[in-house]
């Protein structure tokens, strides 16, 4: 009788142990993976406001940058620590010496701009695309400003800025937006992460 | 121990601030606000503990008194001293020293709205005050130079970052013009020092788009309240708009001489230093005596 007793008891506190681990016991969510990227892009093609917007924050006090600032931007299911460079004429020759341990590069572009702001984008783009510590990363190239009546369609973009032909054999992802429609934006990174993603897989060995 | 503070600090609220002031007003026979005008000088102390009092006191009237228009403060310091049941007559100093406070109290949302509506004001190429005062700050900062035209690189000389200043002013929209235009205006020789050393081989920065910057740090600092303070030490009755001026002009000069000490290695830290800065004026605005200004004249 006395171990019939201790057996029951026994089972009862297996299973209030086993709901309550069930229910509140989760355990921890496994980590987000943390990806370091680069931004850069003229001045006024729109890096900060759609950095800010991505963090859900207001964008209506935005100045323009000066020098660099970080900010650690989360997606669902990654995290990227955003290295923001200033985009004025005399912040760029600097732009080279943050490109150092970057994963993947952002350039943001406003398609809405004169032509002359457009050809200095085009050449930074390029020079970008062809730097030794860029050249092998993933690119997401955002055609910024598309609500503005000016905007040049992804078609113009991507014939004007030779993508196609000079970025063969690199990994890029052209995605027009503007922050009035931030899913766009969204669907970008999206993307971006995924190749991100891909070549972190390439580099763990044993991995299938 | 958070807990107990918490605690603590509600009962204080609620019951105990009550008891005491009641036991403190029939040992004294002068209300809080008296007290607190009896027990400190005219400035950022006894305003802000008025502002503190009036605000938690339980009666609406007396509750709403602080968010009032400047207009209206007599009519309001009237109702107050009648709830408290103060005889105007034989308390002068005290409605004088009351009205102050309040004028400081609604002078300062005033302002802060009058900042804001400048802010939110676009730089217009259209609209020719915008325009006129644009050139203006370019004969301030460089009378021996003329424009070759409107859209220029010659901007990028004090400091915009392209041919045209106007993508420049996003984010601060007028007010970030008219700040550079008092500086250069009332702080000539200053403001123009202050460009040159701008214009430093190494460590230079752009006059313009810096000035922009501290916009917006005094913008920040007053939408926290944190400039409070400063206004009330500084000006005994309702602050005008040449008053934030004059505090961004103490920010321009400080942060050109923070920046040359702190000998940072290019540009590309400036957002480093500059929060360093930050910080540096918000400690000093944490003492209720201060008021920071510049003390020199040109």
């Amino acid at each position: 009788m006395g171990q019939c007793l201790e057996l029951s008891a026994a089972v009862c506190r297996i299973g209030i142990y086993s709901c309550f681990r069930a229910f509140c016991c989760k355990g921890p969510p496994s980590p987000r993976t943390e990806y370091d990227v680069v931004c850069v892009g003229l001045t006024g093609s729109g890096k900060s406001s759609l950095l800010t917007q991505l963090c859900s924050e207001s964008t209506e006090n935005i100045i323009p940058t000066t020098g660099f600032s970080i900010k650690a931007v989360p997606f669902q299911n990654a995290i990227l620590n955003v290295k923001e460079l200033g985009g004025a004429d005399n912040i760029r020759k600097y732009w080279s010496r943050y490109y150092q341990g970057s994963q993947g590069v952002v350039f943001v572009l406003d398609s809405a701009s004169s032509e002359d702001d457009l050809e200095t984008a085009r050449n930074e783009l390029h020079s970008a695309l062809q730097h030794p510590q860029l050249c092998t990363l993933p690119f997401l190239i955002l055609a910024n400003h598309q609500d503005k009546p000016a905007a040049r369609s992804l078609q113009e973009i991507k014939k004007y800025f030779e993508l196609e032909p000079l970025a063969r054999g690199q990994q890029w992802i052209l995605q027009p937006c503007s922050v009035e429609n931030m899913d766009a934006v969204r669907e970008g990174f999206s993307q971006f992460i995924s190749l991100l993603e891909e070549i972190d897989q390439e580099h763990i060995p044993g991995r299938i | 121990m958070n807990m107990i503070s918490l605690i603590w600090n509600y009962l204080y609220s609620t019951l105990l601030r009550s008891w005491m002031k009641w036991i403190l007003r029939k040992i004294t026979g002068r209300c809080e606000l008296q007290r607190i005008c009896a027990n400190t000088v005219q400035g950022a102390e006894r305003t802000m503990k008025i502002e503190y009092s009036l605000k938690s006191s339980r009666n609406e009237a007396l509750k709403t008194s602080v968010a009032g228009s400047v207009e209206d403060v007599e009519n309001r310091v009237r109702d107050i001293m009648v709830i408290k049941k103060i005889s105007i007559q034989k308390n002068p100093h005290f409605k004088l020293n009351l009205q102050i406070c309040l004028l400081q109290v609604s002078g300062f949302k005033k302002l802060f709205a009058d900042v804001e509506y400048l802010r939110k004001q676009p730089f217009d190429s259209s609209n020719k005050q915008h325009e006129d005062l644009l050139l203006k700050l370019w004969q301030l900062m460089m009378p021996n130079v003329n424009l070759e035209s409107r859209i220029t690189k010659q901007w990028g000389d004090i400091g915009f970052q392209g041919d045209d200043p106007k993508t420049d002013f996003r984010g601060m929209g007028m007010l970030g013009l008219h700040n550079l235009v008092f500086f250069g205006e009332h702080y000539t020789k200053i403001a123009r020092q202050t460009l040159s050393h701008s214009n430093h081989p190494k460590i230079g920065y752009s006059y313009a788009i810096v000035g922009i910057n501290l916009t917006e740090m005094a913008y920040s600092m007053m939408k926290s309240g944190l400039l409070k303070s400063h206004f009330y030490n500084l000006v005994p009755g309702v602050p005008q708009l040449q008053h934030f001026h004059q505090f961004y002009c103490y920010l321009m000069y400080e942060f050109d001489q923070f920046w040359f000490k702190e000998e940072p290695s290019s540009i590309m830290e400036f957002n480093h230093y500059r929060e360093q800065f930050h910080e540096k004026v918000k400690r000093l605005l944490q003492d209720s005596k201060t008021s920071l200004t510049l003390n020199f004249k040109t």
